[in-house]
């Protein structure tokens, strides 16, 4: 019987799962001086800054991360006469609420420096967070890939003393008890990870990194023209500290994790099929034009693979490269893999 | 569309389709791939030069040398031309699927093409003595169809007769297609049997082109009683004669929007008309053999 079509049994199909890694280079400046802050978008609300990676009026600006900072309504910066007040308590509700969870009483817990929130200990209660977009991100922050790097001494003229954070070690000992996924702790390369040297916290699902504000010692500016973080937490509202970690930044690089499941269908023609073929030039009055006689192997060439359904409708489609001879002496499996 | 990079290894370039797209979104487990097709869309068999003076080597060395296109997602657009499986090697001949146009319908002699008249009004108009041109089916009241010359005929078989004529050899039984996939643009028309019944479709895609899926088992009505003695399009050993209609669609019936957006103005005779052109295309489920017929609907102005 002349067939077209062949059977995909089930050892013709596998499944399969990987993951991809990028690596995501961000340079300090993008965030502060290259298009002169044209790709760094406000908002009337004025609870965070997007990031963007060209003017952001462009249509071909990609937002890459947003900036905001918040202090929690324990926070000693929190108070009547600070600036935004009730907006950084919110904030910081909202990213705790969302990163931490809530206690058994319905409460918002406040993030930990050192992850452990059923035995207490230190909290982070004001911190900046860098919230990155998924186009950056992806499934997930690959761990133990995370730096960022600030001059954090100094004045916003004249920065000085450079300290890099990572999640150091995080491959082998990151945390699972969040709401929003595993997460690691940020560290300072001059410090042996240990509970009380973490300074944030990284959210690889979430893609979100969480940072103490208290890593600031120098006068953060603009807007302040003296003084340290505190004073800048308090006095100014949240797009001007924004601006102020932002001018701070000298890089940022990551590892993004893309989780890959493929379906591989094994496409097998057999030395005795798909030697002829259908194509309306295949034929001269009905006779092959590959063959001069009845003895002569018939000769197909294969460009492309079609996967049906049993409707037969064409699901979907596989182009090869160059064409694939097909004659009666040979035999051919070709993987076609389908990702999602 | 470009062409893939054919300067290192062989590569595969696959995507879904927009129907499978469409399933995967539905959710409801008809994306279910049961089976594959191989296609040689891009390959011309003009020019496998087998009297090569060089050699056997250098046959086909210019469809090796053919570049391959990227994969696209219309569904309908792709695999036109499939691989064919056949255990004997030893087959000189392979039937072909010919529109039959000189037993069947034939182009109206004014515009050159078979049409159909939409509605009652275009039939009035197009008749000559009370009789319908030639060339036009009557797509409005398709029981008036009622002669050959009114219907689509598509022949199976062999075009020459070197292996003996027409109802004196027999096609091999291997080779006589029974089942045949119809595909019309569903927004303009759609198929009905040779008494104007219209068909089921098997499915409407996501680009309106309704699938029929006609088996000689299940649908015999399209199908001739037995295989052909005799066809004035094949020389050789013959399988069925198809056998069909087309209706015009509602939209087609009632409204000129279509013809306004997709369409263009003719004229035959004195009637001025509206008009669309579509193809239908008429594949053979078992050897893959695929025919595309011009079709031009009439609405009278």
């Amino acid at each position: 019987m002349a067939t077209t079509f062949k059977t995909i049994t089930a050892n013709d199909v596998t499944n399969t799962r990987t993951l991809l890694h990028e690596a995501i280079p961000l340079t300090g400046t993008i965030a502060s001086g290259t298009y002169n802050d044209d790709n760094i978008k406000e908002f009337s609300h004025g609870m965070f800054q997007s990031v963007y990676d060209y003017p952001f009026l462009s249509s071909s600006a990609n937002h890459i991360f947003d900036v905001t900072h918040g202090y929690s309504s324990e926070s000693a910066l929190s108070g009547a006469s600070s600036v935004q007040n009730s907006k950084k308590i919110n904030i910081y509700n909202q990213m705790a609420s969302v990163l931490v969870g809530h206690d058994a009483t319905g409460s918002i817990q406040r993030f930990d420096q050192d992850g452990n929130i059923a035995a207490g200990g230190a909290k982070l209660n004001e911190a900046f967070f860098l919230n990155f977009s998924r186009l950056l991100s992806k499934d997930e922050i690959k761990k133990d890939s995370f730096r960022m790097s600030f001059l954090t001494g100094g004045t916003p003229a004249a920065r000085t003393d450079a300290l890099t954070i990572g999640d150091f070690g995080a491959s082998t000992s990151y945390l699972v008890n969040s709401p929003a996924g595993e997460y690691g702790i940020l560290y300072t390369s001059s410090a042996t990870p240990n509970a009380n040297s973490g300074v944030g916290l990284l959210y690889y699902q979430a893609g979100v990194a969480v940072l103490t504000g208290s890593i600031f010692d120098g006068d953060m500016g603009p807007g302040v023209t003296s003084g340290s973080y505190n004073a800048l937490a308090t006095g100014s509202n949240i797009n001007v500290v924004a601006d102020s970690i932002r001018n701070r930044l000298v890089d940022i690089d990551f590892n993004n994790t893309v989780e890959l499941n493929s379906t591989i269908y094994f496409c097998r023609a057999n030395h005795n099929e798909f030697n002829y073929s259908a194509n309306p030039t295949y034929l001269s009055s009905s006779q092959i034009r590959v063959k001069n006689t009845t003895s002569d192997n018939p000769v197909s060439y294969i460009t492309t693979v079609g996967l049906y359904s049993s409707d037969n409708e064409l699901l979907a489609v596989a182009k090869l490269s160059e064409p694939l001879k097909k004659d009666p002496n040979t035999e051919l499996t070709i993987r076609v893999r389908l990702d999602y | 569309m470009a062409f893939l990079d054919n300067s290192g290894d062989i590569i595969l370039d696959a995507v879904l389709t927009d129907t499978g797209r469409l399933r995967l979104a539905k959710g409801d487990g008809s994306f279910n791939i049961t089976k594959f097709a191989l296609g040689d869309d891009e390959i011309n068999y003009e020019l496998y030069d087998k009297n090569n003076a060089s050699g056997s080597a250098y046959y086909d060395i210019e469809i090796l040398q053919t570049p391959v296109l990227e994969a696209f997602t219309n569904n309908t657009s792709l695999l036109k031309s499939k691989l064919l499986s056949i255990s004997r090697t030893n087959l000189l001949y392979l039937p072909e699927i010919r529109n039959n146009a000189t037993e069947g319908i034939a182009p109206n002699t004014t515009n050159n093409i078979v049409s159909v008249a939409v509605d009652e009004a275009t039939v009035t108009s197009l008749e000559v003595n009370s009789v319908l041109r030639a060339g036009i089916i009557n797509g409005f009241e398709l029981d008036q169809n009622n002669a050959d010359t009114r219907r689509l005929l598509f022949d199976q078989g062999i075009v020459s007769n070197a292996l003996g004529d027409t109802g004196k050899v027999a096609l091999d039984a291997d080779l006589v297609e029974t089942q045949y996939i119809i595909e019309i643009d569903n927004r303009l028309g759609y198929l009905a049997n040779p008494d104007g019944n219209p068909a089921t479709a098997s499915f409407v895609d996501d680009d309106n082109i309704a699938s029929y899926f006609l088996s000689l088992t299940t649908n015999s009505e399209y199908f001739s009683d037995s295989t052909l003695t005799s066809s004035d399009v094949l020389a050789g050993p013959a399988g069925y004669r198809l056998r069909l209609l087309v209706g015009a669609s509602t939209n087609l019936n009632s409204s000129t929007y279509l013809f306004t957006q997709l369409g263009s103005t003719s004229t035959i005779g004195s009637t001025n008309l509206f008009h669309i052109d579509t193809t239908i295309r008429v594949t053979g489920a078992t050897t893959g053999f695929r025919v595309d017929i011009p079709i031009r609907f009439l609405k009278q102005q």
